[in-house]
């Protein structure tokens, strides 16, 4: 494990780069925790100050400071949207690895279920289900109810892949010599779907923090825990781009862009790493 | 005949009963939540600054239930709203009462229909080709400059580049209308003119749904292209001397494709749920702000009448896309 | 590839100049409209999804009402007007006249009134509109007018005879246009029609100054052209020929997007947020506000806003935690936090405008210096009124660096004085409940549980309940109670159903606003009013805080057998207020600061602080009333 991370920081630029920013993200996610400020008292500091030495992303017209408040986001939008990838990822692979290889009546039940939660309007059942659990839309239940609505479209398109490997030759060679389905599964088949596992899990993940912002814009998750959205919800209403605060709104923006590149070259890296037919072609590099 | 038999029947048994479970659902869930339309009628009445007599209130909540059809058990209910529906009748609006669901739609949807029609299939287009492209040329540098623009917008919040699009075309440079359809005073007759004004005041809002639309397929398909460029035959086919040009939308375009396509028809089919933030933002006509309206005000006939048409409109998409996977991946076979 | 690229980069941008290009100067709204006649106004309450439609009389349904119906097109027997405190006779010559017990009710109705098809408006219209709405339930007043009106009856073409069922000293208030009333249909028109329900009436006739002239299909704007006969009108009769011979009513999206339309000159008059008004006012040099100095709000709107206690629900069942709750609310910082200073405060639970000021606050002001809470500091009994709050919002005001009003009007845009900043005394009244702090110093239940109250408000960031909420919010935390903000489009609905702890409608119920009676505003606190938990509270405001008292309801039966003219009617208002005040069922804080845009480049002489010759509002229906004022100033 350690050894790859090695080598993947010495031989690839993506994923230093990926590496190193998710690194920096996670790291100002842990300083949140030595901030000197409570994210949910305002008029800590003076309102609309523009950067300075002292306030280092310039404070909030309701008087926080943008680089602390900032930090307390990336630690829950992190969070949330790791609870929400994790269940929907998981639910998404198992269906979309049962339904694609066995067929028959399971495929038929299970896509039944899956194509009903593909097919709800997300919106107003998540707005109607806000409205009931209230007080309890904090990251944590935020991060569940996501993950619940998030899989059903990823368990389809990791199905079709599937749908589409069982008809290779290697399928026909492995079970010609007797593996069991749970092998072919793992050893033969998920280094092909990985990539494509690492694309949905990282749109996943950004749909997460999207829709995390909707429903901020909209007013309809829990305004006072700061997140990446809530901020850009304080800050698109309080008029920061018109009235020229810029460096409240823009920082939320650039910690979005930040994660997402940091996230996709990691993918891109790792999923090239896990390839079969790249990692001949690096250890022949590494040995040149 | 087999075909049939063995895989289009259950195939389509299986779309209809998504259909009743999802119909069911938006059915259900409204009516558990404590929104309830009698209640919002008199908060606006009392919101408005009217005066209802207290003495009044539970005779005109009664009244209101009655008119509403929200008498009887939610078993009840759910009979008649199928009877009704039979009839091809979704009810009438309980917001805009008694207009009828079907009429306050009709107004809508084509605003809805063909805005989204138009900009999901542009931004699908453009973002295949352009991410095909870069993923088999990677080491361009044009390629890598569409990269990073398409990596840099696709996580920018969809609320601030529309804003920021409007700031910059309708504000700072006065170039497109702030809002709105259609100009005022504008005749509905079909003319140029007409025509003009209706491109120019959906252009900002298509721009900002194309642009973000098109770098999330890029990113898709440039990476999909990227891993399929390493299959041997990709190889064979270069060394074999055929073009660059013809492996690459004969090749690696088309068979990176097949999860680009599902995607594809769930979008489509998603489109007619509206684009609430679009419609907010640059105050254009479509079905996603009234579906927010009903559910806000607890309108569960034009709630239903909307998720209705979105359900159908996905659950079709689906199917249809289950129907001729084959054409796409020969390697597919019914079973 | 290259090639490729440019191509479309280069026709991307052709395209957005030859769309961009085509009228490109806004010197007409449409063809045939100059701008330099027309007024736009905003649209308040946003796109209208049923644009075809002109029929407002189906209860609860608003037909884009707001959009020209209740300000253009109809007119009511009676208006409120607010900004000096009146009650305007419109399409009633005089007041109602009663007869002793209020079982009888006259009007006597100006002649000379047409609808804009030239049939005259008389009796005959308002008796079918009262029998119309009685006869088809589902229409608004029905359920009122079934259980007052026996018949009506028609001595001469201009009066109308109301016997009532049961006596009822306030039944003109049915026809009283406060942004709702009872307003007429044309009988002419309605008569013909199998179901007033269902009919559109589109295109609609009009009985004010303007007709409509043309919709979007798509409901974002309605066009209403100045009627010919506009001298055939109330508004013509009374204040002369309405100005713009167009007004337009559109929306343009959220606040940010009025700001733009307004520097772009293609909006007059809107409603704002502070934070847009700010931005509206450095970029557009023709832009102004109700005052056009600092505070600049709208200081005359009839509402009181606040924090809503479910006073049926334990602790807030107790009046000492009621207090305590408002002892821990600092004023200044609050309105700092809400509205950055720009509004005006409120002890009492009616609106702290300069009406109300003069018929209330300023008569109790000794009585509100001199009120004690029965504990004692300093071997005292504590005085909680604090007279000097205003001057401190001030102070506050100068330190962030705006004009501040001069001392003699200091009480009138900032308020007569609020509760004192007393965390101490909050502290001894919360503990002799049995209150007691933890041991991080945040508050505890008498049974040792930790206090957590929730405060529910709406989703639209606009509002003085969203502010109200996330302010007091932050100065009950800072008081040790542990407080969380919900939002949710469903906070009405649950606030009504009971299920809440502290919330943000209104604080207690609107009074007429242009007329010091205050039933409107006890009678929801009337004791038979107040439904248990759990059960829907009968209205919203006041009624939510399902609180009554026994000496009040004598004053609200009192009331009832008194005159709506009677001078009384202050005298029983203030012991009611007394009343209100000295349990404090819930805290007032300030009055709606109503922040309106408006943009002088081609109009001027708006009813500002400066004049306030009217309400000031584009969607009240007393809109009608401002237009003959108004001034062109001949820019194109």
């Amino acid at each position: 494990m350690f050894s790859a991370i090695k080598d993947l920081l010495k031989y690839d630029k993506r994923f230093t780069f990926g590496f190193s920013v998710m690194t920096l993200m996670i790291f100002l996610a842990i300083l949140s925790f030595f901030s000197p400020y409570d994210p949910k008292v305002w008029n800590v500091v003076p309102r609309d100050m523009p950067p300075s030495l002292k306030h280092l992303l310039g404070t909030t017209s309701m008087g926080q400071d943008v680089f602390w408040l900032a930090t307390y986001a990336i630690r829950n939008s992190l969070l949330l949207s790791v609870i929400a990838v994790i269940i929907s990822r998981v639910i998404a692979i198992l269906l979309g690895l049962i339904t694609g290889y066995k067929g028959g009546f399971l495929d038929r039940f299970l896509m039944t279920i899956n194509d009903s939660f593909v097919i709800l309007p997300l919106l107003p059942i998540l707005i109607l289900i806000a409205s009931v659990i209230k007080g309890a839309l904090n990251i944590n239940n935020l991060g569940i109810l996501l993950g619940i609505f998030g899989w059903a479209w990823d368990a389809r398109v990791l199905r079709s892949q599937i749908l589409s490997l069982r008809e290779r030759e290697f399928t026909y060679t492995a079970k010609l010599s007797g593996m069991k389905t749970l092998s072919i599964i793992i050893k033969e088949y998920l280094p092909f779907i990985i990539p494509l596992i690492m694309a949905t899990a990282m749109n996943n993940m950004l749909w997460v923090i999207g829709m995390e912002v909707t429903l901020a814009i909209l007013g309809l998750s829990s305004l006072e825990i700061p997140t990446l959205g809530t901020m850009i919800h304080w800050s698109v209403n309080s008029q920061s781009l018109l009235l020229g605060i810029w460096w409240w709104i823009l920082t939320p923006v650039f910690i979005c862009i930040l994660l997402f590149i940091s996230l996709y070259m990691l993918s891109v890296s790792i999923s090239e790493f896990l390839d079969p037919r790249t990692r001949l072609q690096r250890i022949e590099v590494m040995k040149g | 005949m087999l075909f049939f038999k063995s895989y289009l029947l259950p195939r389509i048994i299986q779309y209809i009963v998504v259909i009743l479970i999802g119909t069911t659902v938006v059915f259900v869930v409204p009516r558990l939540m404590p929104t309830d339309p009698v209640q919002k009628t008199l908060e606006l009445v009392a919101l408005q600054g009217t005066y209802i007599d207290p003495e009044a209130v539970e005779k005109l909540r009664e009244t209101l239930k009655e008119l509403y059809g929200l008498k009887g058990t939610l078993f009840e209910q759910y009979i008649a709203f199928w009877k009704r529906l039979f009839k091809g009748d979704f009810g009438p609006s309980f917001a805009q009462f008694p207009t009828p669901v079907m009429d306050l739609i009709r107004i809508s949807l084509p605003w809805t229909t063909v805005l989204l029609l138009l900009t999901t299939t542009l931004s699908w287009v453009i973002g295949n080709i352009l991410g095909g492209l870069a993923g088999y040329f990677s080491n361009q540098r044009w390629a890598r400059v569409l990269e990073g623009v398409a990596m840099v917008i696709r996580p920018v919040p969809y609320y601030i580049v529309a804003l920021g699009l409007l700031i910059i075309f309708a504000f700072a440079f006065p170039i497109f209308p702030v809002g709105g359809g259609l100009s005022v005073g504008r005749e509905l007759h079909l003319t140029l003119d007409l025509l003009l004004d209706i491109v120019r005041h959906a252009f900002l809002p298509a721009l900002s749904l194309v642009l973000v639309g098109s770098s999330v397929w890029f990113m898709t398909m440039r990476l999909l292209v990227s891993n399929i460029v390493r299959e041997d035959y990709v190889l064979y086919a270069q060394v074999g001397g055929i073009s660059d040009r013809e492996i690459v939308f004969r090749y690696t375009i088309r068979n990176a494709l097949l999860p680009q396509i599902t995607g594809l028809a769930l979008s489509l089919g998603q489109i007619f749920s509206g684009a609430l933030i679009t419609e907010q933002v640059f105050a254009y006509p479509g079905l996603g702000t009234l579906l927010y309206n009903s559910v806000s005000r607890g309108d569960y006939n034009l709630l239903m009448g909307i998720t209705l048409l979105s359900i159908i409109g996905i659950a079709t998409g689906v199917l249809i896309i289950d129907l001729i996977y084959p054409l796409f991946d020969p390697r597919i076979r019914y079973r | 590839m290259k090639q490729f690229l440019k191509v479309l980069f280069v026709s991307l941008i052709v395209c957005s100049f030859i769309l961009g290009s085509i009228p490109i100067a806004f010197t007409q709204v449409a063809p045939q409209i100059p701008r330099e006649e027309t007024l736009i106004v905003d649209i308040l309450g946003g796109r209208i999804i049923n644009p075809k439609r002109f029929n407002p009389w189906v209860i609860g349904v608003s037909a884009g009402t707001d959009s020209g119906i209740q300000q253009l097109m109809l007119e009511p027997l009676w208006m409120v007007e607010y900004a000096k405190g009146r009650i305007l006779n419109v399409l009633a010559k005089e007041p109602p006249i009663y007869n002793k017990d209020f079982t009888q009710m006259t009007v006597k109705l100006r002649s000379g009134i047409y609808w804009s098809d030239g049939v005259e408006f008389t009796a005959d219209d308002v008796i079918f509109t009262v029998e119309t709405l009685k006869n088809n339930p589902g229409m608004s007043y029905n359920t009122e007018f079934n259980m007052y009106v026996d018949k009506m009856e028609k001595p001469d073409k201009y009066t109308v005879v109301f016997h009532l069922k049961q006596p009822n000293s306030r039944f003109h208030s049915y026809f009283l246009d406060r942004w709702g009333a009872c307003r007429f249909m044309p009988k002419h028109i309605f008569e013909k029609v199998k179901d007033p329900k269902t009919f559109d009436f589109y295109p609609p006739i009009s009985l004010g100054p303007y007709v409509l002239k043309d919709v979007d299909p798509a409901g974002y704007w309605r066009l209403w052209e100045r009627r010919k006969d506009w001298n055939r009108t109330t508004t013509g009769k009374l204040f002369g020929m309405p100005k713009p011979k167009y007004v337009l009513y559109i929306y343009y999206g959220p606040p940010e997007k009025k700001v733009m339309a307004q520097v772009r000159h293609e909006l007059d008059m809107c409603d704002l947020t502070t934070e847009t008004l700010r931005a509206m006012l450095q970029q557009n040099p023709y832009g102004r506000s109700y005052r056009k100095e600092f505070p600049w709000v709208v200081n005359i709107d009839p509402c009181i806003t606040g924090i809503v206690l479910n006073t049926l629900k334990f602790p807030f069942n107790i009046r000492d935690v009621r207090w305590a709750l408002t002892l821990s609310i600092d004023i200044v910082e609050t309105i700092g936090i809400a509205f950055d200073g720009a509004a005006t405060m409120g002890a009492l639970l009616i609106p702290p405008t300069p009406v109300y000021h003069r018929w209330y606050y300023r008569p109790m002001e000794s009585w509100l210096k001199n009120f004690t809470l029965d504990i004692q500091v300093d071997g005292k009994p504590f005085k909680p009124f604090d007279p000097s709050a205003p001057y401190r919002l001030a102070e506050y005001c100068k330190k962030r660096g705006y004009p501040v009003p001069p001392e003699n009007k200091i009480k009138e845009i900032f308020g007569y004085g609020w509760w004192k900043y007393a965390p101490d005394v909050a502290e001894k009244l919360l503990e002799r409940q049995g209150f007691k702090r933890g041991p991080d110093g945040k508050w505890l239940l008498p049974d040792g549980k930790p206090w957590k109250i929730t405060i529910m408000t709406g989703t639209n960031p606009a509002t003085p309940g969203y502010r109200n909420a996330f302010a007091v919010s932050q100065q009950w935390r800072k008081f040790g109670i542990d407080v969380e903000v919900q939002t949710s489009d469903l906070a009405g609905t649950i606030i009504q159903r009971g299920d809440y702890e502290a919330g943000t409608t209104w604080p207690a119920q609107e009074p007429w606003g242009g007329h010091p009676d205050l039933y409107r505003t006890f009678v929801a606190w009337r004791s038979k009013y107040v439904k248990p938990l759990g059960e829907m509270a009968i209205g919203g405001p006041g009624f939510v805080s399902r609180w009554s008292d026994k000496r009040l309801d004598a004053i609200i039966d009192e009331m009832e057998k008194t005159a709506f003219d009677d001078p009384n009617l202050i005298k029983l208002g203030i012991e009611g207020l007394k009343i209100a005040t000295a349990e404090m069922p819930s805290i007032p804080t300030f009055g709606y600061p109503g922040v309106v845009g408006w943009d002088e480049y081609y109009w001027t002489n708006y009813p500002g602080g400066e004049n306030p010759y009217q309400q000031p509002y584009h969607h009240w229906p007393n809109f009608k009333f401002m237009l003959p004022f108004l001034k062109p100033t001949g820019r194109k």
